[in-house]
């Protein structure tokens, strides 16, 4: 097996008094979907957010691809090859589908110092992604606002894959689709794992999980509880680990 | 009606633009055709110069969303045009006049932009209060009176025409218009300003440096105040402390004729330039007849709910 892309180390996050997090320890592989699982309120969006570079970890290390990192910003992370598409998915509504995947970030040709667009250039790149990841979007100037719920997820997903993204993190990404749509996003998520790109997943869905994952990590309490590989497990277990009902949580809650 | 409700945007705003100055044009003509003549013209455009810079300014600061309005333009124009004829007085070299006007405005634009940006103040209440600060210092250093002593190169400037186009609109409002028309098109920053005026949140998310951009604009409403003072001076040959007086609601009234929407995100500067002479030639036709300052106001509100209002049914058909 190829060295991991990232390595988290020992993480802690205390938000005053209250500990988020305690020594998490996790590797993430480049061609891999690792789903983080676990309640509301386990630390899986305090983590990701680590990751992120939204939070800054109060303790603990982060290794991208072997060398440490601090983020001190969305920014850092990104430069680093980390993409997240947050639930909300950070689009804009009102500008159109090769806006948006290139909003921030533009093409453009200065002209006395003017940062005129090269329109044609992001039209071009956009439909080749949107071709590549097959969404069935046919015209990337349609507006953002006028894309259902999992063509909006293409779109962000396209955006991640345009700044050259090893890691994408994916936030709740079925939360609000349909059936179909849900399907079309899973197999959107496995697609970026066959790129190379390296997949972690947040989901309270555990079928969808089990669908795309490689590999699970389950969190509880701000620690993680279990990890397990798709062939090794079965969702029965996956939901004992995260309610606590499995005996190894137990074992591990007891010693504490 | 059909063929208006298949235009959307930018398009319907100034076909409905167009067709109010038309009813407003022949109306004018039917009660008093003696008015119309290239004299006419030319004071419209030389009154919408002002009024066009200014809402330019306050179009840029509404689009780019985050509650923002410039409340102050009025007081940064009376305040610029007072602090440049004074500065001159006391000894500052004729030729820097024009400089200075446009400086002393960037200069009262960010001080906006801090209160807005920096320190989190809402946009409304921050140049609500430095409305008051630029207008009543334009009165109190001037005790009310106007300040003369422009030098005559810049009034030459100022009242030129040519082909019955004033100058100063020639010179600075025109390019003014084309740059930030090209800039809102054409370019990044255009982009970033819908983006941050729509979803303040994201823009921040996909890494946009929304305070700067809000930081710049504001400044930018304060040059333009600034150059509208500038023109106000060698227009009128004297600097007044009251010369940005109502500036405030006329530049808000052209912005929102013009398609701006007032949550941000939304609009071009085609459609404020449309407003802008559209109110200025309403006004002008309502002095002509004679109609009462009072009713004057009336009738701009209700041009601006009524333009709301055809743009909020438009939406209805779809």
């Amino acid at each position: 097996m190829s060295a991991p892309f990232l390595v988290a180390k020992g993480i802690v996050k205390r938000f005053g008094a209250l500990t988020a997090l305690s020594g998490i320890d996790l590797e993430i592989r480049s061609g891999e979907v690792l789903a983080l699982l676990g309640d509301n309120g386990a630390g899986k969006s305090t983590f990701v957010k680590i990751l992120a570079g939204a939070h800054a970890p109060s303790d603990g290390d982060i290794l991208v691809e072997g060398s440490p990192v601090m983020f001190s910003s969305p920014k850092d992370a990104a430069s680093a090859g980390i993409a997240t598409i947050f639930q909300e998915l950070a689009l804009s509504e009102n500008l159109s589908i090769s806006e948006n995947v290139f909003l921030g970030r533009e093409l453009k040709r200065s002209i006395f110092g003017i940062p005129f667009l090269r329109r044609q250039e992001m039209r071009k790149r956009v439909d080749g992604l949107l071709t590549e990841l097959d969404t069935h979007i046919s015209d990337p100037e349609a507006p953002v606002g006028s894309l259902s719920g999992g063509q909006r997820q293409a779109v962000a997903i396209c955006r991640a894959l345009n700044l050259n993204a090893k890691l994408v993190i994916m936030d709740e990404p079925t939360a609000a689709l349909a059936v179909a749509e849900t399907r079309k996003v899973l197999s959107l998520t496995r697609r970026l794992a066959e790129r190379g790109c390296a997949v972690v997943l947040i989901s309270h869905n555990i079928a969808d999980v089990v669908e795309v994952a490689d590999r699970m990590a389950v969190f509880r309490r701000g620690r993680k509880v279990a990890e397990r590989l798709r062939a090794g497990t079965n969702p029965e277990e996956i939901v004992s680990l995260i309610t606590g009902a499995h005996p190894d949580v137990r074992a591990l809650e007891k010693t504490n | 009606m059909t063929r208006l409700r298949t235009l959307q945007g930018p398009a319907l705003i100034l076909s409905l633009l167009a067709l109010l100055w038309a009813i407003v044009i022949v109306m004018l003509l039917a009660l008093k055709p003696s008015v119309f003549g290239l004299s006419t013209m030319t004071t419209i455009i030389q009154f919408s110069t002002i009024l066009a810079l200014v809402s330019l300014g306050q179009a840029m600061v509404i689009m780019a969303g985050g509650a923002g309005i410039d409340l102050s333009v009025g007081g940064i124009v009376s305040l610029s045009a007072i602090l440049t004829m004074l500065f001159l007085k006391l000894g500052l070299p004729p030729l820097l006049l024009p400089v200075a006007c446009i400086l002393i405005g960037v200069l009262l634009g960010l001080f906006n932009g801090i209160l807005v940006t920096k320190l989190d103040i809402l946009p409304l209440i921050a140049t609500l209060g430095t409305f008051f600060i630029y207008s009543g210092l334009a009165l109190a250093l001037t005790g009310g009176a106007a300040q003369s002593g422009v030098p005559a190169w810049l009034l030459s400037w100022g009242r030129g025409v040519v082909l019955g186009i004033p100058v100063p609109f020639l010179t600075i409002a025109m390019p003014a218009f084309a740059f930030a028309g090209v800039v809102i098109l054409w370019t990044a920053w255009g982009r970033w300003i819908h983006a941050m005026g729509f979803n303040e949140r994201s823009a921040r998310l996909v890494g946009i440096p929304v305070d700067r951009m809000r930081l710049v604009l504001y400044g930018l409403s304060g040059a333009l105040g600034g150059a509208a003072a500038l023109i106000s001076v060698a227009w009128l040959g004297s600097a007044r402390p009251n010369i940005g007086q109502n500036l405030e609601l006329e530049s808000l009234t052209a912005a929102m004729l013009g398609g701006i929407a007032i949550t941000g995100g939304r609009g071009g500067v085609g459609g404020v330039f449309a407003a802008v002479i559209l109110l200025v030639t309403l006004k002008t036709g309502l002095l002509q007849l004679n109609v009462n300052t009072v009713w004057q106001v009336g009738i701009v509100g209700a041009l601006l709910v009524f333009v709301l209002l055809a743009d909020r049914l438009s939406q209805h058909w779809r």
